[in-house]
């Protein structure tokens, strides 16, 4: 029995009991839908942090603390001041090293210019001019003295009056002192449009936590440390060197607390390690979503069970006039397939649908994720062989004589 | 046992000590030694009272059964010596079923019932849907090729079984009761188109418990308890009942004939 005479037989079969067929792949396509969606939106969640990230190779790598969440998963970052001057200073000491930029958040509560006042909205950090490196100015260039300080065009943008070079800045503390700085740059950031306002003034004059180190002694330590290397190539050796130093030799691998893990990682690592996150995250959801679909195929397996029974007779009918076991189970086998199919593409055509909707209500990008639209459509033609193989082997063990008979 | 001979020339199928036996409470010989020769192109009856192995025999000749004992041949072939997807292609082009209760797939149109033996015997694969509207036509049904079982009268199904029946050109159609669910004027079109299909060359085998419907036939054995109690042959009386539809008679085509059980 070739195949489109089955298709045809078994389209026949479908049509002829519309609302339960349709009833039927409803599980299937439910199952699918919902993993596409998800698999939409998490690209699209991923496209839109990652997607405006600018992933200039740069000779720089940044030395962060990362622990894994007690309950949960992924990493989460650490901002204890563990990497001392010390460290600091040996590590510019290494091969390949071309400097080290420490970097340590300032308790800035306010922040004033031009009579405007921000609450709790910019972020200070100290730093050294270093760190500027391989940053791209929008205007203006690092700062030099102890009252200059750099911003980013989010912080610029945050007044209303667009703070911009030679614009005077005042910062208050959270112990209520305060210091005005004059903005010499306006740096663009490397992180995109997630990035915080932010406001950049040198650590030497502002820059005060301090640790006692393993030796005994008091030492300025800063939770963030930014390697420069001296060329492309040295990035890798570099930052091999690092992670060995610092995990080796240094103060930070004694500060450090015990599950926690010290991270060296250029911009590309980064964004590979967000995106390997968000994926983990997607397929996890996704999983869940799959549970939708073994339900699907065991609504189709039930259903196809129904089927045969009610068509006992029928299959004596074919039988009488020819029918292997192979045609009749090649029957059921296509009528099952045909509705995982039709499951898949339905499920497939909604998924996209509220992915859509939903990606275009957060304002994220859109994403087509079409390998998993191919698993999909792989996975509804395998649920329709799976729930259709024991359902069609019933049917091709029917006894003819018995099923001329039924009634 | 006698072997039963219906037919002059070749056997279309040929029953050599054929038994049959169902294990129920005490095993049950519902077909017991029962030979029979079925000649081409021949009609046969088959007449007995329920339970004397009627259902059983055309089971074991549509090969739909296989004998415990004994051997029967359909087309050349030994059917208790084929696989089960054997038997079914032997089906499928060896033999056309016919049944009381018409069995057409309701969900196919006429020409789509006509087709399904065709189909399922990949063989012939060009004509098809050709060939199932001529057969139509031949059964009187070249208007109604796309009606559903269910839009057809019974009588008009029975026509589309038995077109269905010639699909493959089968060596031999299998009637079972084929006008037990109809009326008498039904009864006599479908009977009469069988006995012109007969004519036309087809090798018919007709199970009735109708003394009426088995005249239509040229021999009839009567079956009892398993076994075949008698033979008659009713060929002669044809010709005489066909002169005397000739001269305005109507009904049944014999009057002649009972009795020689």
């Amino acid at each position: 029995m070739n195949l489109r005479e089955s298709l045809r037989i078994s389209w026949r079969s479908i049509r002829a009991h519309k609302l339960r067929s349709a009833l039927t792949t409803l599980g299937v396509i439910i199952g699918i839908a919902a993993v596409i969606t998800f698999m939409v939106l998490g690209g699209g969640f991923s496209e839109d942090i990652v997607g405006d990230i600018e992933a200039e190779q740069e000779p720089a790598m940044t030395v962060q603390t990362q622990t894994t969440p007690e309950d949960g998963f992924g990493v989460m970052l650490v901002e204890t001041p563990i990497y001392t001057e010390s460290d600091v200073d040996a590590l510019e000491q290494r091969e390949g090293v071309e400097y080290v930029a420490p970097q340590g958040s300032l308790d800035v509560v306010q922040a004033e210019s031009g009579g405007e006042q921000l609450t709790g909205v910019v972020d200070a950090q100290a730093t050294t001019a270093d760190r500027f490196e391989h940053a791209t100015f929008v205007d203006g260039g690092p700062f030099d003295g102890a009252d200059e300080a750099v911003v980013n065009e989010q912080a610029g943008q945050a007044f209303e009056g667009n703070v911009s070079v030679g614009d005077e800045l005042e910062l208050t503390f959270e112990d209520g002192e305060t210091t005005t700085v004059t903005v010499t740059g306006v740096v663009e950031s490397e992180l995109g449009e997630q990035t915080p306002p932010q406001v950049f003034v040198p650590a030497d004059e502002h820059y005060t936590t301090t640790v006692e180190t393993p030796d005994g002694d008091e030492e300025r330590a800063y939770p963030t440390l930014q390697i420069g290397a001296e060329g492309l190539d040295d990035v890798d050796p570099v930052q091999e060197t690092a992670v060995d130093y610092l995990e080796e030799e240094s103060h930070a691998a004694e500060l450090k607390g015990d599950d926690d893990e010290i991270a060296v990682q250029t911009v590309e690592d980064a964004i590979e390690q967000f995106d390997d996150l968000v994926g983990q995250l997607t397929v996890f959801i996704g999983a869940v979503a799959g549970i939708a679909l073994v339900v699907g195929s065991i609504g189709i397996a039930n259903i196809m069970i129904v089927s045969v029974t009610e068509r006992t007779r029928e299959i004596g009918i074919m039988k009488a006039v020819g029918a292997t076991k192979r045609d009749i189970m090649q029957l059921f086998l296509v009528e099952s397939v045909v509705l995982g199919v039709i499951g898949a593409v339905v499920g497939v055509a909604a998924g996209l649908g509220f992915g859509y909707l939903g990606v275009w209500l957060l304002g994220w990008p859109m994403v087509y994720p079409l390998e998993w639209v191919a698993i999909a459509v792989a996975v509804g033609t395998g649920v329709g062989v799976v729930s259709g193989l024991y359902p069609a082997w019933r049917g091709a063990r029917v006894d003819p004589i018995e099923a001329l008979r039924h009634e | 046992m006698v072997a039963h001979d219906t037919g002059p020339g070749a056997a279309a199928v040929t029953a050599e000590s054929v038994r049959r036996t169902y294990h129920l409470a005490e095993p049950v010989h519902a077909i017991d030694g029962v030979s029979l020769s079925l000649g081409k192109g021949s009609f046969t009856a088959v007449m007995g009272p329920s339970g004397s192995g009627k259902s059983t025999l055309m089971n074991l000749v549509g090969c739909l059964d296989t004998p415990d004992e004994g051997r029967i041949e359909v087309g050349g072939h030994s059917v208790g010596e084929l696989s089960d997807a054997e038997r079914a292609r032997l089906r499928g082009t060896e033999i056309g079923f016919v049944f009381q209760t018409f069995n057409l797939m309701p969900r196919l149109t006429a020409v789509e019932n006509v087709r399904l033996p065709m189909v399922f015997h990949d063989g012939v694969e060009a004509d098809r849907q050709e060939r199932a509207r001529s057969l139509l036509e031949r059964v009187g049904l070249g208007d109604r090729l796309e009606h559903e079982p269910s839009e057809l009268s019974g009588g008009q199904r029975q026509r589309v079984a038995l077109a269905r029946a010639l699909a493959n050109e089968p060596t031999l159609v299998l009637a079972d009761e084929p006008t037990g669910n109809l009326d008498t004027e039904t009864e006599a079109e479908i009977m009469e188109l069988l006995v012109e299909l007969n004519e036309a060359g087809a090798t018919i085998l007709l199970v009735t418990h109708e003394r009426a419907v088995a005249e239509y036939a040229d021999h009839v054995v009567n079956l009892l308890d398993g076994e075949i109690e008698s033979l008659e042959h009713l060929s002669d009386a044809r010709d005489v009942t066909a002169r005397e539809q000739a001269a305005g008679g109507a009904g049944n085509r014999r009057s002649t004939g009972e009795g020689e059980a």
